[in-house]
């Protein structure tokens, strides 16, 4: 396939794992966003973990998309070249000395920030700091021998040496990518993380604006990755360990995250949260608070307001999770709920309504659970839909997941007078419940329940769904809400601003 | 009151009459002393009549015999026995003061008692009520929840559970993290064995291992306590029905039998449980793994003479330390 290219753009966008080859609230605003200014020249820097773990375009490129290039930071290298023993630049080992010493003072010092600013940029290409070096020489092995005794507490130094080299290999990639990009005005990061890492490594190599706008925070949901990872080791034995710690590999990796999302919030201006919530725990994780602000999603009304009229009389009994099947979406709750659901109602049905092919192992634990609670007839893995579609024929907007930040669902199905059953995650009672007290006048436009509790879930969607009186009042409070406070027109005049604002900046000024 | 302080003063009276007719007479004749005994005596009896309503309640018991004492105390020693009960009162009231009896007298602990099993107390219940505090830390929570990595999935379970309401999202997502690798590991099982039995021929060897496989995870889940409500009573049911495919081939399985009686026994169904627990044991199963159910299945009827009877037999056996303290409980008096 090939992709656009060109000398320059305006607006760099720096997106990891998601546009245009994954669907999903995240892609989905990338694309609201780039249609919304056709003024604007935009280049596309996709980052992915392996070639191979992504099909093809999920959406079309826009045509003020000038500049399209893929990096993938998991993939085997291309090179032929046979190792060589080497003693390792003495300057660069020294730079990361020094990064290393200022680190053990603290994560949240100023000095430990200017070396690794120092380190990052002579990772580039032609520095001292090289990735040969890394992986061959003398002086990085002694390097990594000697963390390993005075830090490691885990007594695998296999697995230690091999969690640091998976862990920095691909900010090397990373580095390079930045030195080649093509010249653009301003850049925009839609997440921290190896995206935000890009983003900041540019604005502190060139002195371009960085912009960034973070739907989840990166840092947590790495966070609930690592968690539920089985495969990352513990090799400490029952005298070694102190039951109270989570393996120190894993705590390597959440440090790692912490650490490259704290360098992506000291260069970027401003910081974009979807919400209240998101914008303290950026605050809290490093990122200057003067700097910060939220602009909530919108959403196209107009798309969805006529289908209010397709409606039946009363709430269907279809309970529909619109999403993708994966882990972070918990759909396993929603089935375990269908399990309640149908036995007080056998002729409700669950539709999960998204994209199969992302996560197969969790998505054959779905079909499994369902097998094993015997829903084969009352759930129905529907694929990806259009949700204009689905909308008419569904009675509540199921969201289950674990962590959220303002999902574009839930207003969609607002838009189509659809009322909701969500858990407590990001920015679900806000939606729900409404904000500030005027938010709050407009009534429910749905049930918040706790994560991962299938029963609750269950009775509040029996609740609603048996009410047509409380449902059709949750319906008018959808839609009066979602026409008040989520449009995209408001979403757009907002990042207006804040493009207009980057690109005045005078270039060169840091 | 009045009364006292006339017999008091009677009784004075009386006794310096006697003494004071005796010496008048200045006779030492039998009758100057039979007289001076009559009076006296009847001055003893007046004194301790005076005095006894000035005795505390609770020593004055037996009355007669607490008059008895005093008045042979004042009658047996002239002049000083009668200014020794006088004397007596003050140091009395000073001594009892001080030991003042409480109104209880201390109660022994119940022999049985669930908060104060030695070591327990900052079990479960102390970390729960730690993890549930939102005042502590979020590090030392986490540190609490990460702990519970090594704990037992049945003990661990519920106390997670109680976490995934939490307002701090990372010791949700935490909490939720190892709730779901705990469920995960027997659902993927579930899974595997669904697979074998749909591949396996009716009636065949292998399904008949898968269900029973199949009945072991079921109820796995349930013991494990990884589901609730209408979860937990699906799992019930599905293990329950493998359960019964498995004794329609094998019915001398004795264990079965007794797994049969308990999941019987949770979804209500008393009697046929009971029919289970007796097939289990006359099928060999040793009392001691099925008495204790029987025993829970009648305590749940209000059957409690009947639980005594059992509780008493399986006291028999040294074995279930684990039981001890119930089987003691109801073997006592």
């Amino acid at each position: 396939m090939t992709h656009p290219t060109a000398q320059s753009a305006d607006i760099a966008l720096v997106l990891e794992g998601t546009f245009p080859y994954i669907r999903g609230g995240v892609s989905g605003w990338v694309n609201q966003i780039i249609h919304a200014y056709p003024e604007h020249r935009f280049a596309i820097i996709f980052l992915g973990s392996r070639r191979e773990d992504y099909g093809d375009f999920k959406y079309p490129l826009p045509a003020n998309v000038v500049h399209f290039e893929e990096h993938f930071l998991y993939a085997k290298g291309s090179s032929n070249e046979e190792p060589l023993a080497r003693a390792g630049d003495p300057v660069g080992h020294a730079l990361v000395q020094r990064l290393l010493d200022a680190l053990a003072e603290g994560p949240a010092n100023a000095q430990a920030m200017r070396a690794f600013e120092a380190v990052v940029e002579q990772m580039q290409p032609g520095g001292t700091v090289q990735l040969t070096d890394f992986l061959y020489s003398r002086r990085a092995w002694e390097l990594i021998c000697d963390n390993y005794r005075r830090h490691c507490a885990d007594p695998s130094f296999v697995d230690f040496f091999w969690t640091v080299r998976i862990m920095f290999q691909p900010l090397w990639v990373l580095a390079r990518v930045a030195q080649q990009f093509i010249d653009v005005r301003a850049v925009h990061c839609a997440s921290t993380g190896y995206a935000g890492f890009l983003g900041g490594l540019l604005a502190q190599t060139r002195g371009v604006p960085l912009i960034l706008s973070e739907h989840g925070i990166y840092t947590k949901e790495r966070k609930i990755d690592l968690f539920k990872s089985e495969w990352i080791r513990d090799n400490r034995n029952i005298f070694q360990r102190d039951p109270t710690e989570l393996s120190y590999l894993r705590q390597m990796w959440i440090q790692f995250f912490e650490w490259i999302g704290r360098y992506c919030y000291q260069r970027a201006d401003p910081i974009i949260a979807l919400y209240e919530a998101n914008r303290q725990r950026q605050v809290a994780d490093g990122a200057p608070a003067e700097r910060t602000s939220s602009i909530p999603n919108g959403i196209r009304v107009e798309r969805f307001s006529p289908l209010r009229a397709d409606r039946p009389a009363g709430p269907p009994p279809v309970l529909c999770l619109i999403g993708r099947v994966v882990p972070i979406k918990d759909i396993k709750t929603f089935i375990r709920a269908m399990r309640r659901v149908v036995n007080q109602r056998p002729d409700a049905e669950g539709w999960i309504a998204g994209p199969v092919d992302e996560d197969p192992t969790y998505v054959e634990e779905c079909r499994n659970l369902v097998r094993s609670l015997g829903l084969q007839q009352n759930i129905q893995f529907l694929g990806m839909q259009r949700v204009e579609d689905l909308m008419p024929q569904i009675g509540l907007v199921v969201l289950s997941s674990i962590s959220e930040a303002l999902p574009l669902v839930l207003l969609e199905g607002y838009a189509a007078g659809v009322p909701t059953v969500a858990t407590d995650v990001g920015s679900c009672r806000q939606l729900v419940e409404g904000l500030d007290a005027e938010d709050r006048a407009l009534g429910p436009s749905g049930t918040v329940v706790p994560i991962a509790q299938p029963q609750q879930l269950a009775d509040a969607a029996l609740a609603l769904l048996g009410d047509p009186v409380a449902w059709h009042a949750a319906s008018r409070a959808a839609v009066a809400r979602v026409e008040r406070y989520y449009t995209d027109t408001l979403m757009f005049d907002r990042y207006r601003q804040v493009y207009e604002r980057a690109l005045t900046y005078a270039p060169g000024v840091a | 009151m009045l009364l006292d302080l006339k017999f008091g003063l009677a009784a004075l009276a009386l006794e310096v009459g006697a003494w004071s007719s005796a010496s008048l007479l200045a006779e030492h004749s039998d009758a100057a002393l039979a007289s001076y005994l009559v009076v006296h005596a009847l001055a003893s009896v007046l004194l301790s009549l005076a005095l006894l309503p000035l005795i505390p309640r609770r020593l004055a018991q037996p009355r007669l015999a607490t008059l008895a004492l005093m008045a042979g105390f004042s009658y047996a020693i002239p002049v000083a026995g009668f200014l020794g009960v006088l004397a007596a009162f003050p140091v009395l009231a000073r001594y009892h003061g001080r030991g003042q009896v409480a109104d209880f007298e201390s109660l022994q602990l119940p022999e049985f008692d669930q908060t104060q099993r030695r070591k327990s107390q900052f079990r479960q219940a102390g970390l729960r009520s730690f993890l549930g505090k939102t005042e502590v830390p979020v590090p030392v929570r986490m540190r609490a929840i990460a702990a519970l990595q090594h704990v037992a999935g049945r003990t661990a379970a519920p106390l997670l559970r109680g976490v995934l309401s939490d307002p701090n999202d990372e010791l949700r997502l935490l909490a939720y993290g190892m709730l779901d690798s705990l469920e995960k590991r027997i659902n993927r099982a579930i899974g595997v064995e669904l697979n074998a039995l749909d591949s396996a021929a009716e009636g065949s060897e292998q399904a008949l291992h898968s269900a029973h496989h199949l009945s072991d995870l079921y109820w796995e889940l349930v013991y494990e306590d990884l589901v609730q409500g209408d979860l937990r009573a699906h799992a019930i049911r599905e293990s329950l029905r493998y359960c019964n495919l498995v004794l329609q081939q094998r019915s001398d399985n004795a264990a079965l039998h007794l797994r049969r009686g308990r999941l019987l026994d949770e979804s209500g169904h008393a009697d046929e449980a009971e029919q289970a627990y007796v097939q289990a044991r006359a099928l060999g199963l040793p009392a001691t793994r099925v008495m204790p159910y029987q025993a829970q299945l009648c305590f749940g009827r209000r059957d409690f003479a009947q639980t005594r009877a059992l509780m008493q037999r399986l006291d028999q056996w040294s074995a279930l330390p684990r039981l001890r303290p119930v089987i003691d409980y109801w073997n006592l008096t």
